[in-house]
């Protein structure tokens, strides 16, 4: 398939997960929608990486992927220490630092 | 073009289409389930779809990484995390400030369809019309990605590996349970 078909993909993936962070109120949904971003992104390096003919591509992919792992890490530890303290996981409740 | 490579065509234009359906639904998915376990299993689908489409861009090793970081480890982390948190919500997507964030989706929407048009537009150009693998010799497998990864990319590798041993202590310290009374007998 072309580079074009691919790219429309990933487009398309990225917008899921920016409509799912804007529009979700449970904080794992929301951290889910980011690693759709990562995944979306991911496809487009490969994709180029792919036409060029150059597989560094291929190693930026490999150090979103270890990027998003740990962000999901830390994230997900954070869910769990906020749930402790004020047993909710929806952002709208978290709003201590609201001015 | 001769029948066999005609038939090799199609079947690549029917893997993607159906990998993509499966990437693109199982996103949608993600982001609409009410319930979290399902939300997360919607994920894995995605990711499976995913992992399918990066072989067909003959990047086996990333495939296979997917596969095993995301639908593996990523994906029970969530599960854990989710059995801790478990909060099924009334209404999925938010009523206060719905407009707010509704004009953010047009935006990001209206964004997105703008590059999706430049795209489409611009798909005769040769970067983005080209169809085949590259001519290079152990494109995409494990010996000559892992050869990239320690000669030109040794000192990125390194930092990344630092990143994640960073990222457990910060997972392990902002979960660790402070009792009060052990806090206080001190040292």
């Amino acid at each position: 398939m072309p580079t074009y078909a691919y790219i429309l993909v990933s487009l398309a993936l990225f917008f899921v997960g920016t409509a799912g962070v804007l529009l979700r109120r449970n904080v794992l949904i929301v951290l889910m929608s980011v690693e759709l971003q990562f995944a979306a992104g991911t496809l487009a390096l490969l994709t180029f990486s792919r036409a060029l003919g150059d597989q560094k591509g291929h190693v930026f992919a490999f150090f979103v992927m270890a990027l998003a792992a740990a962000e999901a890490a830390v994230g997900l530890a954070i869910v769990v220490s906020v749930f402790r303290t004020r047993r909710t996981a929806s952002l709208d409740e978290v709003n201590a630092l609201k001015g | 073009m001769t029948p066999a490579a005609h038939l090799t065509t199609l079947a690549e234009a029917i893997a993607f289409a159906i990998l993509s359906a499966g990437v693109l639904a199982g996103g949608l998915l993600t982001i609409t389930r009410r319930n979290p376990v399902s939300a997360v299993m919607s994920l894995v689908l995605t990711f499976g779809a995913l992992a399918g489409l990066f072989a067909t861009l003959s990047a086996h090793f990333l495939a296979v990484l997917q596969v095993l970081v995301y639908a593996g480890a990523i994906m029970v982390l969530f599960v854990f995390v989710v059995m801790m948190v478990n909060r099924e919500e009334s209404t999925p997507i938010a009523r206060q400030g719905l407009v707010t964030r509704a004009a953010g989706v047009l935006a990001a929407g209206y964004l997105f369809y703008r590059v999706a048009w430049l795209v489409s537009h611009e798909r005769s150009m040769p970067l983005l019309a080209a169809t085949a693998t590259p001519p290079v010799k152990d494109f995409g497998t494990v010996s000559s990605v892992g050869a990239l990864l320690f000669s030109d990319f040794l000192f990125p590798f390194e930092a990344i590996s630092l990143l994640l041993l960073v990222a457990v202590i910060g997972g392990v310290m902002l979960t660790r349970h402070v009792r009060e009374d052990r806090s206080s007998r001190g040292s």
